[in-house]
């Protein structure tokens, strides 16, 4: 890997030109030109690993997807472009315009769902006491377990004869077909996102909840305002900027859900939760229709991209 | 969900004295006077306490039923007492050597991938904070501004790109396309930044080479926030799914997250599926309790990724 970063030794003399009068470097003599020039091919030196992998890996890619989604390829190279057509046809695929709304009903359902919960877990949790610590360290447990992980664990929980089911049944009530129920399969994904991304949430709320100044609450209590008048008037304002970023990362994660669907639902049943990165996948790696799955995540970037700027309308120009 | 200069907490913290403050630090640092709580203090914890449980069921489950012999029948509730225990579930799944070999290559990709990281971002980062050049504004920014682009829009095209240069099932084509992380550039050029350029110029003066006043003044001054970074990208290299699952296709190749979520088509039994989910899981676990600081501030900081 050091093999990038072996040019920048021999670019590099020992003592340079007498940098000795380093209080006046900026002097516009022939010396400073020369220093500045070595600095810059340093420099460039320096960024030339990074800079190589990211145009390569990422700037590429990226162009190439466009591209591509005007495009038919095959694994064995044959490429041809063919305008709009992949465009056209999601407009009149079925599956298409379900994983839209699969995507759309999981997104309405899980970031309202993982907002509130981490505010509420945020309050309660703020004022430190004794076992913050801990229950913080517990909250944050999920965040750092890969969703793979965790859905194999929350797919045998919500199972016909899981771990809630027996619950159920052990306080009298029948058992629940979680995951094989069109209509409660997203709420149980939802569920099981929640779970895993609320201590991440709650850690900025705890920090912005800082911002808040106490004499403020304690002042608007002694005048005697309520519990809720002073989250509504003291405490939210603060968390404006907070809430805007939170709301906004939790929609760009809900619109790119994938791992814990495909590990405990397939995207089933049916295809009650086959969202559109479920469905890039599908079309793109079990099908090998690159153009078509290209076209789709060009999609999927407009949408979110759309949905970002709007949500940054509603929340005025806060910055985050 | 603009990344601002000033947008990560404590990141332009002065260098010169170690630790730059960070998000999780300043989470302690609470209130000297917290306000009176709004809810009776009895209510408080047995609110933290019911979430607390069920935040943390699905972890006691998965390693009380790993800790089940491999044929265990598993009835509710009894099979989800902690006991009788054993560890033959946990050698089984081990022994199978599937296991393992998946482990190994969950270690080479995510400890590679980390080591990589943190040394060419840091490499750069410097060059952006502190040397000055034609573009260099320019050039940083563009980056950042990918950071717009989801990785989901460039994985058709990447997975073409790797399997085009024979990258499938190696571990490069594993590794290599994830190396340029945006993220940790930022964090590194936002940190050393922090460092006084008196100090830089002062080595220099003293006659020490470039590669040597990043290696010796620059990075040991900014050693929290590459045990930060680093930690923050094994971590995410570890959890990793979608890249493995499309790169690493064969059973040879596949990673933890990969194995793992495939054991169902084996109809794999209940322990000893869990017992692979715990085994997976542990490491995370074991750093965790080491580090928590900086795994704190480390998600604190992947919020800078939007």
């Amino acid at each position: 890997m050091s093999g990038h970063t072996d040019t920048s030794p021999r670019v590099d003399p020992p003592p340079g030109p007498e940098p000795q009068s380093s209080g006046a470097r900026r002097a516009a003599s022939r010396a400073g030109v020369l220093l500045r020039r070595r600095e810059a091919r340093i420099a460039y030196a320096f960024i030339l690993p990074y800079v190589t992998l990211f145009l390569i890996f990422r700037v590429v890619p990226a162009v190439g997807s466009v591209a591509l989604s005007f495009a038919d390829y095959s694994l064995a190279g044959q490429f041809s472009w063919v305008g709009l057509d992949h465009y056209e046809r999601l407009g009149g695929d079925p599956l298409f315009v379900e994983a839209l709304r699969v995507t759309a009903v999981y997104t309405v359902i899980a970031v309202p769902l993982v907002v509130v919960g981490s505010l509420v877990m945020a309050l309660l949790i703020r004022r430190p006491s004794r076992g913050t610590k801990v229950f913080r360290s517990i909250f944050f447990l999920p965040v750092m377990t890969s969703l793979v992980f965790a859905g194999v664990i929350w797919r045998w929980i919500y199972s016909d004869n899981g771990a809630l089911n027996a619950m159920l049944e052990g306080i009298g009530l029948s058992s629940v077909p979680w995951l094989s129920n069109e209509l409660l399969v997203l709420p149980v994904l939802a569920s099981v996102a929640t779970w895993a991304r609320f201590g991440f949430d709650m850690l900025i709320f705890l920090a912005a909840l800082m911002s808040v100044p106490v004499e403020l609450e304690e002042a608007a209590r002694v005048d005697g305002a309520s519990w809720w008048q002073v989250f509504r008037y003291v405490v939210l304002p603060h968390l404006r900027p907070a809430l805007f970023f939170v709301v906004v990362i939790e929609t760009v994660h809900s619109f790119q859900v994938f791992d814990v669907i495909y590990v405990m639902t397939a995207g089933g049943p049916v295809r009650s939760s086959s969202t559109l990165v479920f469905m890039l996948y599908q079309r793109g790696f079990e099908y090998f229709e690159f153009g078509y799955a290209a076209a789709i995540g060009v999609v999927l970037f407009a949408i979110t991209l759309v949905v970002a700027i709007v949500q940054g309308r509603f929340f005025g120009r806060s910055r985050t | 969900m603009t990344v601002t200069e000033s947008g990560t907490g404590g990141a332009g913290g002065s260098a010169g004295g170690g630790v730059p403050g960070g998000g999780a630090d300043s989470l302690d640092a609470a209130p000297a006077r917290p306000p009176r709580a709004g809810l009776p203090q009895v209510a408080r914890y047995a609110a933290l306490t019911v979430a607390a449980v069920a935040t943390g069921f699905p972890f006691y489950a998965m390693m009380v039923i790993a800790l089940k012999p491999p044929t265990a029948v598993i009835e509710l509730p009894g099979s989800l007492w902690p006991w009788p225990l054993t560890l033959e579930t946990l050698e089984t799944a081990l022994a199978g050597g599937e296991i393992a070999r998946w482990a190994l290559n969950s270690v080479i990709y995510s400890v590679g991938s980390m080591v990589i990281i943190v040394v060419l971002s840091s490499l750069a980062g410097y060059a952006f904070a502190k040397k000055r050049f034609v573009g260099r504004d320019a050039i940083f920014w563009s980056i950042i501004a990918m950071m717009m682009i989801p990785y989901h829009l460039t994985l058709v095209p990447l997975f073409i790109l790797v399997s085009q240069a024979g990258g499938i099932n190696s571990y490069w084509g594993l590794i290599v396309p994830t190396l340029a992380n945006v993220h940790a550039l930022f964090l590194m050029r936002q940190f050393i930044m922090g460092i006084p350029d008196e100090m830089i110029d002062a080595a220099r003066v003293d006659g020490a080479g470039e590669l040597r006043i990043y290696w010796s003044l620059v990075l040991p001054l900014v050693r929290p926030i590459v045990a930060t970074v680093g930690l923050f990208m094994f971590l995410w290299h570890w959890n990793d799914f979608l890249w493995p699952l499309v790169v690493g296709q064969s059973e040879q190749m596949r990673t933890l997250t990969v194995g793992v979520a495939g054991l169902r088509q084996q109809e794999t039994l209940l322990p000893l599926e869990m017992a692979g989910v715990a085994l997976a899981f542990l490491p995370i676990m074991a750093v965790y309790l080491v580090a928590q600081r900086h795994f704190l501030q480390a998600a604190m900081m992947s919020g800078m990724k939007g």
